[in-house]
């Protein structure tokens, strides 16, 4: 019953209703537009939300990441441009279905779709959230460690140029996370006798920085783009349509589940291995996949919607992030001053069920948003980046100077802008950056932990990381992923496949 | 999401960044290092020399990836001012860091008119009326949106305390 009046609050409350749904709608604009990611939509609008009711920022946040992950499909459709990683798939076969002249359905049949995973995802979340974190609850210091690890090393290699561009970035938001005073020794770090040193360097700056103002100053490059304009006719979706594809919807969103939930990896390697999968195994499609396949629409709007639900997981059992934008969404939880982890759900469950409530609710905004307005969607995509860009600066500005109204954060922001604008300029991600800046405090103290457990002795650190179960997994996973990071793993892989023949 | 970042060989200027990472990995270590010495493995200054070493060897493994890029690459068209930091971005950038050292001083109305005007009317290109229309309109919905709805407390100004 408790947790019935707890899912409820924001379905009964009108504010909360508001701001959910006002969050879908700014998450779908603004993850639709290329160039505006959902991680910089998410960055700048919970700056806002800092001096709120933990209630109502949730509402927004929940809206915001649910519309900005589905949003980007939009523009894949209508322009074949991806208006977030998570959508890359969808213009294989969403793009040629425009050209067809059925963008209007093809959006239709995404937006069914996307609502769909978004609920198995959801789902997922209520069942499993709960048992991983009384099993999270033995976790000890040196397991935190390698979560921590794993996470940075997943996200750094998966969606980067290289993996040394990928350690790169995460290490140096790692050092970006350890300025300040020493949480255990209260000793300086990097702080040179600044007092504001000595606070830390506000990481929603940093994130602002990197996703807002850096990617702001990338499109610079895109000004001068002409703009593609498309036919729109039926929107609904044809209920044979949905019946058909049902299975497959299925499936996808069990792969975008695991996936999301999967510390370093999000909606947009879901969206790209369901496709893979739905490739695989749909014998005889209507249409060849990449010629405007339905098949080839649906797996991977399932999946990455699904990812949210799924990386909602971690971020509250283990307080891991899955993504950059789960990374960008435990800062903010943070600043709340909520400890997502293990002890989230036993001390204030009734905030974990009000998360599930508003992404549930505002997975029914995106249906009701998603079917509605494209008409006048397709007009403010035209909107040229020399008027976005401006705005974009000005909205970061603020969002920066919001958190504790301080206008040094403002020139980190700027500072970190610039330096990100020649990271992404020279094939870095700044993903990695973010997950270092969150994941690097608590990897420290959890490391220290493990070694002042193991009495500073390097020989029982280590063996302490075989000899328990839940910690030797996690290393065994970890060596695992950092091997098939260098030269050998592609030889190894051939000898083991050679080995099987 | 990766806009500007392109495989097409060499580019301009990487070289020379990637000697800038090295030299900042360097210094993040000596700095990290003069945190607390190695008096013991649980010590504060232990991880980010971590952290530095780590970055410190991925930059040695980028920087030698691009040797070998160089060698094969027959790039040769593109320029630094031309393809990284053309005039264009460097002018909005100088707008930005007038825009945030302003906005303190003569609060978030007047600043943010002022750049906004002035970076519409650099890279929208339709004169000095329609900018201003587009400035006083956008302006409009942030400070209604973010000031009233949003209840977001907007830097006043300095210098002009007392006057609006």
């Amino acid at each position: 019953m408790e947790v019935l009046a707890n899912l409820s609050i924001s379905w009964l409350d009108p504010w909360l209703m508001f701001l959910t749904a006002a969050g879908t709608l700014a998450g779908i604009y603004v993850g639709a537009i290329p160039g505006l990611s959902v991680t910089m939509a998410t960055s700048i609008l919970i700056s806002f939300t800092f001096k709120w009711q933990v209630n109502e920022a949730l509402a927004l946040i929940a809206g915001v990441f649910i519309g900005g992950v589905y949003g980007g499909a939009r523009t894949a459709i209508l322009l074949n441009i991806p208006g977030a990683p998570s959508a890359i798939a969808t213009a294989f076969d969403g793009y040629p279905l425009a050209q067809r002249g059925e963008a209007g359905e093809a959006i239709g049949l995404t937006t069914v779709m996307s609502v769909f995973g978004g609920f198995v995802g959801i789902l997922a979340l209520a069942l499993f959230a709960p048992v991983i974190s009384s099993f999270a609850i033995q976790f000890n210091s040196r397991d935190y460690l390698l979560l921590g690890l794993i996470g940075i090393l997943l996200v750094g290699s998966l969606s980067g140029e290289s993996f040394a561009k990928g350690a790169f970035a995460g290490a140096l938001g790692v050092l970006i996370g350890m300025v300040g005073l020493d949480p255990m020794t209260a000793e300086g770090r990097f702080t040179y006798g600044s007092i504001t040193l000595m606070g830390g360097i506000p990481y929603i700056a940093a994130m602002i920085g990197f996703f807002g103002v850096a990617e702001a100053l990338v499109q610079m490059h895109n000004l001068d783009l002409p703009t593609i304009k498309q036919k729109i006719d039926r929107i609904i979706p044809r209920l044979a349509d949905v019946k058909r594809y049902f299975r497959l919807a299925m499936r996808a969103s069990g792969i975008g589940t695991i996936i999301g939930a999967l510390p370093g990896t999000g909606g947009d390697i879901a969206a790209l291995l369901a496709y893979d999968d739905a490739k695989r195994m749909t014998r005889n499609p209507e249409v060849p996949f990449g010629e405007g396949a339905k098949e080839g629409l649906v797996a991977p709007e399932a999946a990455n919607n699904a990812a949210v639900g799924g990386a909602f997981i971690p971020m509250l059992t283990l307080g891991i992030p899955g993504d950059a934008v789960t990374a960008v969404i435990i800062g903010a939880l943070f600043i709340h001053g909520l400890k997502p982890g293990p002890m989230m759900l036993i001390e204030t469950p009734h905030l974990f069920w009000f998360t599930v409530g508003n992404l549930l609710l505002a997975n029914i905004f995106l249906l009701i948003f998603g079917l509605t307005g494209i008409r006048l969607f397709t007009k403010i995509i035209e909107c040229p980046k020399a008027i976005l860009i401006p705005l974009i600066i000005v909205l970061s500005a603020v969002g920066t100077y919001a958190i504790q109204n301080n206008p040094s954060h403002v020139y980190w922001m700027l500072g970190f802008g610039v330096f990100g604008y020649f990271l992404k300029t020279y094939g870095f991600q700044v993903g990695p950056i973010i997950l270092g800046v969150i994941l690097g405090p608590m990897m420290d103290s959890n490391y220290r932990r493990a070694m002042i457990g193991a009495r500073g002795d390097v020989g029982t650190f280590l063996w302490d990381f075989v000899s328990h179960p839940i910690s030797l997994v996690l290393s065994v996973a970890f060596l695992l992923m950092l091997l098939s990071q260098t030269p050998l793993w592609p030889p190894l892989m051939a000898r083991l496949r050679r080995a099987g023949n | 999401m990766n806009g500007a970042a392109k495989d097409c060989g060499l580019r301009p200027g990487e070289m020379v960044f990637s000697i800038a990472l090295i030299v900042f990995s360097v210094t993040a270590f000596w700095q990290s290092y003069a945190i607390s010495g190695l008096r013991g493995l649980s010590e504060p200054g232990v991880f980010p020399m971590l952290a530095s070493a780590t970055m410190l060897l991925s930059s040695l493994v980028i920087m030698r990836d691009l040797t070998s890029k160089q060698r094969s690459s027959q790039e040769g068209q593109s320029s630094f001012l031309r393809d990284i930091v053309p005039f264009r971005l460097l002018v909005v950038v100088g707008f930005i860091l007038v825009y945030v050292v302003a906005m303190p001083l003569i609060g978030f109305v007047f600043s943010s008119a002022a750049f906004l005007f002035a970076s519409f009317w650099l890279l929208w290109q339709k004169g000095p009326l329609m900018s201003a229309v587009l400035t006083a309109g956008s302006l409009a919905v942030v400070y209604l949106v973010f000031r009233k709805v949003f209840q977001v407390v907007l830097p006043g100004g300095s210098l002009i305390q007392g006057i609006i």
